[in-house]
């Protein structure tokens, strides 16, 4: 399904939507973040500093409740999220990519059902990048592309003072439908102007990553480098590379007690993070990913060797966040290219 | 004006001559501006080094790092390491050094001045390029010149510098071996306090809105606390352990560790980490500002150590960095120290 969308109409679309609950990046203390839209959406964002990932992984997830009086068992009672339907405007490429990566993680083996609930409840409307929105992406390195429809449910391409709205899943169809007559069947002219948008698109320079393909082995056989320690040497330590990431999802889990008597609490999942110092920190006081050195591997193997061993794809998604918000210029890019050129 | 070959000379020179191990200072990064920590441990690397308006971070941190790694090592630290350091930076290598952190030997200052300007804020410089996004950036006196895809942008400096380095009393390393730059200490460009000013003149209630709002945004990256040379501790509250594990520690020790702050990023604990951070910093934050720079979400942390910062001075006199041998804020007591907020 492929429709025109008149640019001024697209807050009548959201306002048509009233089964759903609708997200679309607002500036807000100077930086993008999805908001719930109220009054008019604006869609000229270049990317969201955070991904939309909380929308299927949130930094907190209450797993269950747990009471105990004394002498008697404890009460579990077991706390899902909350079925509401949610669409999400104005996804960059890179991360409708970031979803079926976090399908895989959530779902491949074992079926997560917190994610699984907030996944079938929350639709992807894409926007395509006509050019790069940051000096930092690299979508084309690891088989991403600035139009690509991965993970979304429904693209929309920025055609000056109207959308190209296309459907990508029966999902985007009827969000779709539920515009009506706001959507209009696209000219001929229409086709042509996305096709050649969708093109140029392509043709931007963006940074490289030379041999994506080869990383995975030249990763490999790279572990002891002393490139690790090298690279990371101006690590500080923080979360910000991961956290930010629309696939990075390690995560702890916590009792949290909110009463000693009589026993009472939750346990929740919250967001991890392998550059913290206690990251995979042992009972025994060993760790096994002791210092930065370890921990930058860590994270660019997983991305770039780990995941690939187990999906055959590679995690990362070329968003560059990490790249751009890292405090001390460490440079994904620069460091797999580093790497894998050393092997040869 | 700076000349950077002033600074690589020292650097190629005490290099070549065994003087130090490593020198610390800034190079290009990966995608040209900002710039990045270099660690140049050979006289051949000495040519990297460079000195912009994006040379932001407070190197000290590494002098911590050094440590931290020459103890988990058990070696000793054996010749100093050479840094370079803007005024703040030095005030927080003087701070390091008061608390006794290493010593006056292990570190060699090479101090460079401000001068009449200080660094960029790139948020500030984001807004005046409406999307342009520039690929170096050079001090030209008053000046910032930004390299462009559209060609030479020039800004005058305090359009686009951080607020710190405008609100900076003393924009010159007064604790060093060696320096560059001139000594324009008296330069007034705001007001200090300035930004603490216009947020406290406004109402409490409203106050407290605002820092709700930024307390719920936390994410708890800790990238305030991870850039700082003064978050030093070995054991910080934050952590899901709060103290030292070795293979000595009872099953019981760590079962029942005390947690001081969850996990959750949600307001209670967010407050918890922001407030114990601040307060553990009264008196020794040198306003390097790299705190608010780092934050991926903008929260004004620098405003809360900015009030501590006040507070020092206008109660006590005090004035974090100021030398080596005078002692810290919490660790002095004077006859005619203010006590009537005890109540």
């Amino acid at each position: 399904m492929e429709k025109i969308l008149d640019k001024k109409r697209i807050d009548d679309w959201i306002a048509a939507l009233n089964d759903w609950e609708v997200h679309a990046p607002a500036l807000e203390d100077g930086i993008w973040t999805y908001k719930p839209v109220s009054g008019a959406a604006r869609l000229d964002h270049p990317n969201t500093r955070q991904s939309p990932k909380g929308f299927t992984f949130p930094q907190r997830e209450v797993y269950f409740s747990f009471e105990q009086i004394k002498g008697e068992p404890p009460k579990l009672t077991q706390i899902l999220p909350k079925e509401t339907r949610h669409v999400v405007f104005g996804v960059r490429p890179c991360d409708g990519k970031g979803v079926p990566r976090m399908d895989k993680v959530f779902t491949d083996h074992v079926e997560d059902t917190y994610y699984t609930t907030r996944r079938k409840n929350v639709a992807y409307v894409g926007l395509a990048c006509n050019k790069p929105p940051s000096a930092t992406c690299f979508c084309l390195s690891v088989g991403g592309s600035p139009v690509s429809t991965d993970g979304l449910d429904v693209q929309l391409t920025d055609l000056g003072d109207r959308y190209f709205v296309k459907a990508v899943t029966e999902t985007g169809k009827a969000l779709m439908k539920a515009a009506g007559s706001l959507l209009t069947e696209p000219a001929a002219a229409d086709q042509k102007q996305v096709k050649q948008v969708h093109t140029e698109a392509v043709a931007y320079p963006q940074r490289k990553i030379n041999d994506p393909d080869g990383a995975p082995a030249k990763l490999k056989v790279s572990f002891n480098s002393p490139l690790w320690d090298e690279m990371a040497r101006a690590c500080i330590g923080c979360g910000i590379c991961t956290f930010l990431c629309p696939t990075c999802h390690c995560f702890d889990i916590n009792d949290e007690v909110h009463s000693k008597a009589p026993l009472q609490g939750q346990r929740v999942r919250t967001w991890d993070n392998c550059q913290f110092p206690d990251f995979t920190m042992h009972s025994s006081g060993h760790n096994p990913r002791e210092n930065t050195g370890a921990r930058l591997r860590q994270r660019v193997n997983h991305k770039f060797q780990y995941f690939h061993e187990n999906f055959g794809m590679h995690q990362c998604t070329g968003c560059g966040r990490c790249v751009s918000e890292c405090p001390v210029g460490i440079d994904i890019v620069a460091v797999v290219n580093k790497v894998t050129e050393n092997v040869g | 004006m700076i000349n950077i070959q002033d600074i690589r000379d020292t650097a190629r020179d005490m290099l070549a001559k065994g003087e130090v191990r490593t020198v610390i200072g800034y190079r290009r990064g990966s995608r040209g501006m900002p710039a990045e920590p270099a660690f140049i441990t050979s006289p051949e690397q000495a040519d990297e080094l460079i000195w912009d308006p994006t040379c932001y971070h407070n190197l000290s941190l590494y002098l911590v790092h050094d440590q931290k790694i020459l103890a988990h090592l058990r070696k000793a630290s054996g010749s100093p390491i050479a840094i370079v350091a803007k005024g703040c930076d030095a005030r927080s290598i003087v701070v390091l050094l008061q608390e006794h952190y290493f010593k006056r030997e292990d570190v060699y200052i090479i101090g460079v001045s401000c001068e009449g300007t200080g660094v960029l804020d790139e948020r500030k410089l984001a807004s005046q390029l409406n999307g342009v996004q520039p690929t170096l950036a050079a001090f030209d006196g008053d000046d910032y010149v930004f390299t462009t895809a559209e060609g030479e942008k020039r800004l005058p400096a305090r359009e686009v510098m951080a607020d710190r380095c405008l609100e900076c009393r003393i924009p010159f390393p007064k604790e060093h071996n060696v320096v560059f730059g001139e000594d324009k200490t008296g330069r007034q460009l705001a007001e200090p306090f300035a930004a603490l000013t216009r947020f406290e003149a406004q109402g409490t209630g409203e106050r407290w809105d605002i820092w709700s709002h930024h307390f719920d945004r936390c994410m708890r990256c800790f990238a305030c606390r991870s850039v700082c040379p003064m978050c030093y501790c070995d054991e910080c509250v934050v952590d899901s352990i709060t103290f030292p594990v070795t293979q000595q520690t009872s099953a019981a020790e760590k079962a029942d560790r005390v947690r001081w702050i969850e996990r959750s990023a949600m307001r209670s604990e967010n407050i918890t980490y922001l407030l114990t951070r601040a307060m553990h910093l009264a008196g020794r934050c040198t306003d390097c500002g790299e705190c608010e720079r780092a934050c991926p979400v903008n929260i004004p942390i620098r405003m809360l150590n900015n009030k501590m910062e006040r507070e020092a001075r206008e109660k006590f006199g005090y004035e974090p960095g100021a030398s080596i041998g005078g002692s810290s804020l919490v660790a002095s007591f004077l006859d005619n120290d203010p006590g009537d907020f005890i109540r």
